[in-house]
């Protein structure tokens, strides 16, 4: 009965796991802005998951364990690219492409439009803001899972969210000058 | 909640919108936001940020489409294209078999009329070359018999279009490092600007995951696969032969 109860409890696992996937996925491309890349950190990062289960003290705190695992992976994948010589720097780089991931005829539409905001922002508040606007973590959460203090994330998400609204006006300036009011000619 | 200078701080709306305030600090905030208009103003601006962001990424593309859909209809095609090959064969079977032993580019093009006239109506202007084995005399047979047509079409003015067509052992006739006929071939497509070579994505990627090296020759296409391709071209109305 112990073995049985144990292998549910595995099964369990795997089906919470395969669960979070496209939450961890959403989160994944919102930083790397690049489906390949971000299909890899999640596969890695569920991997490794099932791997050290064992460290997962509290069932409830499944998800930020996850995405603590998630913003590993994308560190780790960093380091490989040996883009930069400190690795201290990755939260102040910016763009990771040189152009917007996304088409230039998506700039148009809302949505292209955003993701190429998100992506020019620093990664540190990318990250930040992601994990606080598409997942809803509360700060601490946010907090343990990048391992920086609570009034970092505050300030990042601040900058983030500030930056976010400047690029969004510069791309869609106010259009209160644009308006013509139709009138009605006889 | 306020700086020294009386204004609200963004960093407090920030945490107001994101609901990480404490029940007291709440209140007092939400009392503040409905006697000032400039602080509603900010906080709807932030809700609509946020709600912006999280619209962005409800659906992200994912890397490929799923791989299921992608297989099930690829049988469908090959199932497809087995129909189409059935039909089609039991007309061009005998009439490909004499083909590769043609050496008259005119009774080629004899033959070619009356495949159309019998099977698909009209002139042959389009017409795929299937390619499947390594076998060095059917490989140069292929190219002969192509390129004496494609001459025949082109002294006589009529518009032909040939795609020649590997898969399996044949697509080593468009591999750079193994096909004997590399520079012959490209003669051919400066030639010919009509004449197309293309390579069976299936076949390749069974090579390189063999550890094969495929290098394919210069202009030359990819197909998903060549059934695919094949059945592309016969809804197109395009002729089949196989070599």
């Amino acid at each position: 009965m112990k073995i049985l109860s144990l292998f549910s409890r595995a099964h369990g696992f795997n089906d919470q796991l395969e669960q979070s996937r496209v939450r961890l996925y959403r989160v994944a491309y919102a930083w790397s802005h690049d489906a390949a890349l971000a299909d890899d950190l999640v596969q890695e990062t569920l991997s490794k998951a099932l791997k050290n289960h064992g460290q997962l003290r509290e069932p409830e705190m499944l998800n930020s364990w996850l995405f603590g695992i998630l913003t590993n992976c994308w560190r780790d994948h960093f380091r490989q690219q040996r883009e930069m010589e400190d690795i201290e720097e990755i939260e102040d780089f910016r763009c990771v492409h040189e152009t917007t991931p996304e088409d230039e005829h998506a700039q148009s539409q809302i949505v292209g439009r955003v993701r190429g905001a998100v992506a020019r922002l620093a990664l540190g508040q990318r990250q930040v803001l992601t994990l606080v606007d598409l997942e809803e973590f509360s700060y601490a959460e946010v907090a343990a899972i990048l391992e920086i203090p609570v009034g970092t994330v505050m300030s990042r998400l601040c900058r983030a969210r500030r930056a976010l609204k400047e690029m969004l006006q510069e791309l869609a300036p106010a259009q209160s000058a644009q308006v013509s009011h139709i009138r009605r000619v006889k | 909640m306020k700086r020294d200078d009386g204004v609200v701080s963004d960093e407090f709306l920030n945490a107001f919108v994101d609901d990480q305030l404490e029940s007291a600090e709440k209140s007092h905030a939400f009392d503040a936001v409905g006697h000032d208009d400039t602080l509603k103003e900010r906080v709807c601006e932030l809700r609509g940020l946020k709600e912006m962001v999280k619209h962005a990424y409800a659906h992200p593309p994912t890397r490929v489409p799923a791989v299921k859909g992608r297989r099930s209809r690829a049988s469908y095609l090959q199932a497809l294209a087995a129909c189409l090959l059935l039909c089609i064969g039991g007309a061009s079977g005998w009439f490909a078999h004499v083909w590769t032993g043609m050496g008259s580019d005119r009774e080629m093009a004899r033959l070619l009329q009356s495949v159309q006239r019998n099977d698909i109506g009209g002139e042959p202007q389009k017409l795929i070359v299937h390619v499947s084995s390594s076998n060095p005399v059917r490989l140069k047979s292929a190219l002969d018999e192509t390129e004496s047509l494609l001459d025949a079409y082109r002294r006589t003015k009529r518009p032909l279009q040939v795609e020649i067509i590997a898969n399996g052992g044949g697509v080593d006739l468009l591999r750079a490092d193994v096909s004997p006929y590399a520079k012959r071939i490209g003669m051919m497509q400066e030639k010919y600007p009509n004449l197309g070579f293309i390579a069976c994505g299936q076949t390749i990627k069974k090579l390189r995951e063999k550890g094969v090296d495929v290098q394919l020759l210069p202009h030359t296409g990819v197909a998903s696969s060549a059934l695919d391709q094949i059945t592309r071209r016969l809804k197109q109305d395009w002729v089949y032969i196989k070599v």
